[in-house]
């Protein structure tokens, strides 16, 4: 409860830090604007509406303290409500502190709450005025939003999700529930301060942990088994107690205990589980005696993570699980009914906003509370107007051709000749499970088909059977892979994460040799064989240090770096940090490292050794030092762009010799800002190559929105590029062409990736560290792309 | 901090809670007798009505308050949340909360099972105490009374030698609450019972409980049909009302029916593919047993063995309704109907030609899981 009402009070807290980190100041030449002017114009809008009044005083904000203190939010707000008489009807209330339109008689009161008949000191303390376009304020008016919404979802819940719930549930996706929400910020942007807003969904299934426990009891394991299967399952899911509507992280399970098992109760007294919750409680019958105990550690706060506290107990029959399995995303199925629900294309999130803002604007009691602080919104989407960027010209090997403007692709071109940059495949080995050579052979035949047209000169694999165990994958690759093998294939027979990770850890660590893993069941199909080929050729081409093509960045002597996190939250493991640079001038080959944090910590600490690292191999290709660096670094969370210009830039700086420029770019992927155009009476997703850099942008930064790629179905999300530090004096046009030049370099895909290149290289790269080999990989392996 | 001290050295300290003990005592006799219509006059910060919100055998719940504040219960822990919708109650339940005064007629307030009034009387002042039971057992006229009161006689044990809090207007030793008590029971044809919480410290057992608390019961068992003829009387003022998602609503019981249903069907089939089967015709149907091993006594297992096995035909998997009807939870749903277990399912789900079987995809993403273990394609090879 504790961590749960602290969290709450400091919700906001990440993004109003960032809003006001003003880093435009140190950045003369963009003093004028920050807008570029190139590119085709299109009328775009957004989900945002803007606030067409709000408070033009002072309001008056009050720091609230309690004698003794009082933990819970709820009850300090009654505490401080029972003093109405002072108050009044308008107020804001944070937890910790209070903002009022009206100054209160004296600065500070001391006043006398009743909690339970006893006596609590509610002291209400002046602290500040706030001017009315204080950034403070914002805060407190998405406080009141926030509780306003509370009202309206409670309301929309009972009037108009039910009935779509029943057909969710009843066709295939059978057991799921989505809840639909919204999500919403009132900030300041540009121009004017506006209401951010968008659907938001939850996911709950109709399954308990103990309908998990019992289903996999059920296959007779042994009792490890038993364990070992429960914790993969269940450790590190989010459970849902219906009873209370409680969210638990669940960090272990305890075997040991079962609902018979008493616990001493915050008085003092032994009760058991099942006495608790059908007696004191919740009249909840537990009627499973014989179940373990799921163990939580509380909520996981990064600032929080030394802080001991009491874990929390849950019986699992009582917990709904929440969320999608890592199956369940496998599931193309599953996920394509889900999409259908859950990812509303622009048209149908438009209307879902509207009837939000028509709630808003029409539900009486949310009008009074908005009019007591005077607060109105446009009723209609901000408008304003974006740019389309050129194409951007592929160039593979003598062939040139455009990207396809609407889908942003370009997979039948880059097919259909030879690659930038080929390797040939001379030693070779293919590791296929018993009974999967039929799979292996076809594989076999259908790359040597498909291998002539990119160029790539491919002789014999080493065709090699094993059996279906870690064991056997390793043994046979210690007898057969040497220093000469370039390259292994492993076919597997299932999506064995265990498997994966062990042949991975040997071959990114032990055994450096870049590899390519196959399920076997992707090579059933005839008909996309010759397709799946393709790509694991090119695939492969690229992790043996091969090139598939290039774009013009129209920079010389640049160096690219692209930065991401990996954190393991749930084995509360190291993070890793991706740090991936460009070796070459045509961005097509990247130096990869990794660092290691503690788990949770954001900051990349052992920057400058990378740095170094890569500035001595860039030198050694080229043969002097790089004029720029240009760093995309994505994985910020909210709250942290100060620490970035305090701790981050300055350590690249310091390594940097003073010629060499610097720009560093903070990429967000998550972000709630979407945008659409009208056509033919409907809104849609803009095209790729679409740029935002009005209206919705901040004026304390050098910033810029890009719609980069394009998406079958739902809305596009555009990705928020934030120059934050830039000696090297790139214009606004120039940085977002750059910027989206680079998001067409990724070689796992023939077309536009929401990010730049190196930033994805790094998540990769990060991710495969973080999930599979928890170790650094061998240094041999650095300049390829082996994680691809 | 010195306030702080202060405190704690007037307070004996109870555990539980005193006022959780009280709300305890409420709590165990509405298990006892199961009241269905349950108010609470001065609900305060409505904590006890909250408590009372979890029992199954709740269906109406009713707050009044002389302080009740409109917006403030927009919401709170009175409504319902999501968990009220993905797992339903199985009786309705509507939770009303009104602004008014226990020693005003309000005809809502009529024919409830019990009505509640914690640490109330106190604050009554000599007239209202005199309307009180005019109302409430006269008017009101419920089935039982719970009153709670503040035993005076336990005062000199707390430092302070004053009335708990500034706004009683007495306090009642035990004699003087059970010689009114009883004059008003005698009075309304109520019987009472006297008990309390908030035992007193060792040695000092004389002075009694902390809290005295009297149990009315109405002596004429069939509910009185008197409010008829009285006429309606709107006093109070609605300041929130909400109603809860139950099985007696006719979606939420289709939904409940259906997870329970597919529930079921899951299970069977995850154990039909990882046991030994048999081809028969067309049909492939199971050697062993398909029901689960856990959460069935062993009764409940045997009754669904008996049931028809479920088969597969090809890529799908039928179960016949008679064998989902064997499983307890089903069963009770529908109160063992196959007509209605049919009706239900047929809306969702896909039956077979002659409507007696649930028909589902063999291998979905349940499923799927079991085949990458290896469990099963060796045996649907064969």
């Amino acid at each position: 409860v504790q961590a749960a009402s602290l969290k709450e009070r400091n919700h906001f807290g990440g993004i109003f830090r960032d809003h006001v980190v003003d880093t435009r100041q140190y950045l003369d030449h963009v003093r004028q604007s920050t807008a570029g002017t190139q590119g085709r114009p299109v009328k775009l809008f957004a989900n945002h509406f803007r606030v067409t009044s709000r408070p033009q005083q002072i309001t008056y904000k009050y720091n609230i303290d309690y004698m003794p203190d009082i933990e819970d939010r709820q009850v300090r707000s009654e505490l401080l409500l029972q003093h109405k008489a002072i108050i009044r009807k308008c107020y804001i209330f944070d937890g910790t502190s209070l903002l009022l339109p009206h100054k209160l008689r004296s600065p500070k009161m001391e006043l006398v709450s009743l909690l339970r008949k006893q006596v609590v000191k509610v002291t209400i303390e002046f602290t500040s005025e706030l001017m009315p376009t204080s950034p403070d304020c914002l805060r407190y008016y998405n406080i009141l939003f926030r509780r306003i919404l509370k009202m309206m979802e409670l309301e929309q819940v009972g009037r108009n999700y039910y009935n779509n719930l029943i057909s969710h549930l009843m066709c295939s996706i059978c057991r799921l529930v989505i809840w639909p929400g919204y999500v919403t910020s009132i900030l300041e942007y540009e121009t004017s301060i506006t209401l951010c807003a968008d659907v938001n969904h939850k996911l709950f299934r109709m399954q308990t942990a103990y309908d998990l426990i019992s289903d996999i009891r059920d296959g007779f394991p042994t009792k490890q088994e038993l364990q070992e299967q429960v914790s993969k399952r269940l450790v590190g899911s989010v459970v849902s107690t219906m009873y209370n509507n409680k969210t638990y992280r669940v960090d272990a399970i305890n075997w040991e205990e079962t609902p018979r098992t008493t616990f001493k109760t915050s008085d003092g007294a032994e009760i058991t589980f099942v006495e608790y919750y059908k007696t004191q409680r919740y009249d909840q019958v537990v009627t499973e005696l014989n179940q373990p105990l799921l163990i939580s550690k509380g909520k996981w706060q990064k600032s929080k993570q030394d802080t001991p506290h009491e874990p929390i107990l849950l019986v699992p029959q009582l917990c709904n699980l929440t969320g999608l399995t890592d199956e369940l995303r496998k599931n193309y199925r599953v996920m394509r009914d889900l999409a259908l629900h859950m990812r509303l294309d622009p048209e149908k999130r438009q209307h879902e906003l509207r009837k939000l803002m028509n709630t808003i604007q029409t539900n009486k009691e949310i009008q009074r509370e908005l009019q007591l602080w005077d607060l109105k919104f446009d009723g209609s989407l901000l408008s304003f107007s974006g740019r389309i960027l050129k194409e951007v010209r592929i160039f593979q090997g003598r062939r040139v051709f455009d990207s396809h403007p609407q889908f942003a692709d370009w997979t039948k071109e880059t097919r259909s000749g030879p690659l930038l940059n080929v390797k040939s495949l001379d030693h070779w080995l293919i590791l296929y499970p018993t009974g999967y050579y039929r799979a292996a052979s076809s594989f076999l035949q259908s790359l040597r088909r498909v291998t002539p047209t990119m160029g790539i000169a491919m002789k014999e694999a080493k065709m090699l059977q094993v059996s279906h165990s870690v064991q056997s994958y390793t043994t046979t690759l210690e007898n057969h892979a040497s220093s000469k093998t370039q390259m292994v294939v492993c076919v597997l027979s299932s999506e064995k994460k265990e498997l994966y990770d062990s042949i991975k850890q040997y071959l990114c660590v032990s055994c450096p040799i870049p590899s390519q893993c196959v399920i076997a069941r992707t090579l059933d199909k005839p008909q996309t064989l010759l397709t799946i080929a393709t790509n694991i050729a090119q695939q492969m081409n690229c992790k043996m240090g091969g090139a598939l093509w290039k774009v013009e960045t129209g920079l010389q002597n640049a160096m690219f770096i692209g930065i991401d996190c990996f954190h393991d939250t749930v084995n509360q493991q190291k993070s890793i940090a991706g740090f991936v640079s460009s070796i070459n001038q045509e961005l097509t080959q990247w130096f990869s490292q990794c660092i290691f944090q503690k788990s949770g910590q954001e900051l990349v600490n052992g920057l400058k050794a990378c740095l170094e690292a890569a500035l001595k191999l860039w030198c050694k290709h080229n043969l002097f030092l790089p004029q720029a660096i240009i760093v995309y670094r994505d994985g910020v969370g909210d709250g942290q762009l100060q620490a970035l210009l305090d701790y981050e830039v300055p350590q690249i700086e310091s390594s940097l010799k003073s010629v060499v420029k610097l720009t560093f770019i903070v990429v967000k992927k998550r972000i709630n800002t979407r945008f659409f155009v009208e056509s033919e009476g409907r809104l849609r997703n803009p095209l790729p190559g679409t740029v935002i850099d009005v209206e919705v942008t901040k004026r304390q930064w050098y910033d810029f929105f890009i719609v980069s790629q394009s998406v079958k179905d739902g809305t596009v999300t555009p990705t928020h590029y934030n120059v934050i530090h830039d000696t090297v004096r790139f214009t606004p046009d120039r940085i977002q062409h750059l910027t989206y030049r680079l998001c067409h370099m990724y070689y796992n895909l023939a077309g536009v990736i929401r990010v730049p290149a190196p930033c994805h290289y790094a998540h990769k790269l990060a991710y495969l560290v973080g999930q599979s080999i928890h170790q650094e990989p061998h240094h041999s392996l650095a300049s390829r792309l082996f994680y691809l | 901090m010195e306030h702080c001290e202060v405190l704690s050295k007037k307070v004996i300290e109870f555990k539980p809670p005193v006022y959780e003990q009280r709300y305890y005592f409420v709590k165990n006799l509405v298990n006892q007798h199961g009241h269905k219509k349950i108010a609470d006059l001065g609900f305060g910060d409505a904590t006890l009505l909250w408590m009372l919100k979890y029992h199954r055998c709740v269906q109406y719940l009713v707050g009044v308050d002389i302080a009740a504040k409109p917006f403030e219960w927009g919401g709170g822990r009175l409504s319902p949340g999501v968990g009220s919708y993905i797992i339903p109650r199985e009786l309705d339940l509507t939770i009303t909360l009104y602004r008014g005064s226990a020693v005003q007629k309000d005809s809502r307030l009529c024919g409830f099972d019990l009505i509640t009034c914690i640490e109330l009387i106190e604050h009554l002042d000599s007239e209202d105490l005199a309307k009180f039971p005019e109302v409430v057992f006269g008017y009101f006229s419920p089935g039982m009374v719970v009153i709670s009161t503040p035993n005076s006689e336990f005062n000199p044990l707390f430092p302070a030698s004053t009335f708990r809090d500034p706004d009683h207007r007495f306090e009642w030793n035990r004699k003087q609450f059970q010689m009114w008590a009883l004059d008003v029971a005698k009075l309304y044809h109520y019987s009472v019972e006297f008990s309390g919480v908030g035992d007193p410290p060792a040695g000092a057992e004389h002075v009694g409980y902390c809290t005295q608390i009297g149990v009315f019961q109405k002596n004429s068992t069939k509910p009185t049909e008197l409010s008829i003829s009285e006429p309606e009387e709107h006093v109070y003022e609605v300041v929130y009302t909400t109603s809860y998602p139950s099985l007696q609503q006719s979606k939420y019981f289709r939904f409940t029916l259906s997870i329970e249903a597919v529930k079921a069907i899951d299970l069977m089939k995850s154990r039909f593919l990882r046991g030994p089967r048999r081809k028969e015709g067309d049909r492939v149907v199971p050697l062993g047993s398909c029901t689960p091993q856990h959460g069935l006594t062993e009764a409940q297992r045997a009754e669904i063995e008996q049931s028809p096995k479920p088969y597969s035909v090809g890529e799908k998997f039928y179960v016949p309704l008679e064998r989902l009807l064997a499983y307890p939870k089903v069963n009770r749903l529908v109160a063992g109907s196959t007509e209605k277990l049919r009706t239900v399912l047929a809306e969702g789900l896909r039956l077979n030609g002659d409507q007696t079987a649930v028909q589902v995809e063999l291998v979905d993403y349940h499923t799927q899981r079991l085949f990458d273990e290896h469990l099963v394609s060796p045996a649907l090879e064969s």
